[in-house]
């Protein structure tokens, strides 16, 4: 892919992941479990991994993380860090996973272990914060939680891989079967 | 498309390790916690970084509701005690999330109230048990 197409397609998932991470407040998933939500720009890092590897999925998660936060007037507040942890450590993870297990893993369990380690990680920062350990009573809420979101997330990831078109994917997955 | 040609062996493997490894955690509050004993007394004790700032009876919320504020970096909690029951009646608009506020009511003893920008923690602890929310 040239470097002019590739600058685009990144700066365009970066933008989706904004709005999803906008649409993403609607859902008022905070009620049912403290803290708990759909993690719909997961997509996105999903999507720049398996296009782009490493380098640039870094840069659609940080840009998606610190721009969200210049917009919703969090930036460099304990909510950015919290959601700055939960998105770096979810990548992080995601990566390995997919980098390493690619053959044993579909998107829908890298994006489960992505889930699960979101929430993991808000969870521990907020602890960090707070000096109350009565907070991890709702971490297995939030796991269990993670699941049907996690799976949404990876189906999602997985169909828009294989219907984006051949100029962008490369054909590296338009005839991507599962095992 | 069926979903069993997407997902892998892995996958369900990964699913039913993550559903027990969160049953299993679930269950730890039932063991430390049970279910109330007769005569048992609830306390609310509110938390602020590291350090207990106010401990109300819950008890005296009976007659009339107990309300009272709490200041912090990004403003004031209004906490209502009400029939033996707890909650933020109402977060500082500064909050984003305002999660504190959205948990509702609790009346027993292990879910806690947080609010994390404000470093706050609220819980109900009952005055026979041995052990405190610190020591979980």
């Amino acid at each position: 892919m040239k470097k002019t197409k590739k600058i685009v397609v990144i700066s365009l998932l970066i933008s989706l992941g904004l709005v999803l991470h906008l649409v993403e407040s609607f859902f008022p998933l905070s009620a049912v479990v403290p803290g708990a939500k759909l993690g719909l720009a997961n997509i996105v890092s999903l999507i720049a991994i398996s296009l782009f590897g490493f380098g640039a999925a870094f840069q659609v998660v940080i840009f998606r993380v610190v721009l969200g936060s210049l917009l919703a007037g969090t930036f460099m507040t304990i909510n950015f860090y919290l959601s700055f942890s939960g998105g770096i450590l979810s990548f992080l993870l995601m990566y390995l996973a997919y980098y390493f297990f690619k053959e044993y893993f579909s998107l829908i369990g890298i994006s489960i272990i992505g889930a699960v380690a979101h929430n993991t990680a808000q969870i521990t920062a907020a602890y960090f914060i707070i000096a109350n350990r009565g907070i991890f009573y709702y971490l297995p809420f939030l796991v269990l939680l993670a699941l049907p979101t996690g799976f949404g997330v990876g189906l999602v990831s997985f169909f828009t891989l294989k219907h984006l078109p051949y100029s962008i994917t490369g054909g590296n997955f338009n005839d991507q079967k599962s095992k | 498309m069926k979903i069993n040609d997407i997902l892998t062996l892995y996958d369900k493997i990964l699913i039913g390790f993550v559903i027990i490894l969160s049953l299993i955690l679930l269950l730890i509050p039932f063991y430390y916690f049970g279910s109330p004993a007769e005569g048992e007394e609830l306390i609310l004790k509110v938390q602020q970084g590291d350090e207990l700032i106010k401990t109300v009876a819950v008890a005296d919320s009976y007659d009339e509701p107990i309300v009272f504020e709490v200041e912090g970096p990004i403003g004031i909690h209004t906490i209502e005690v009400n029939q033996g029951r707890v909650r933020v009646q109402e977060a500082p608009a500064d909050d984003p999330l305002k999660i504190c506020e959205k948990t509702g009511w609790v009346d027993r003893e292990g879910p806690i109230i947080v609010c994390v920008p404000n470093s706050l923690s609220l819980w109900l602890e009952s005055t026979n048990s041995d052990i405190d929310g610190m020591s979980w």
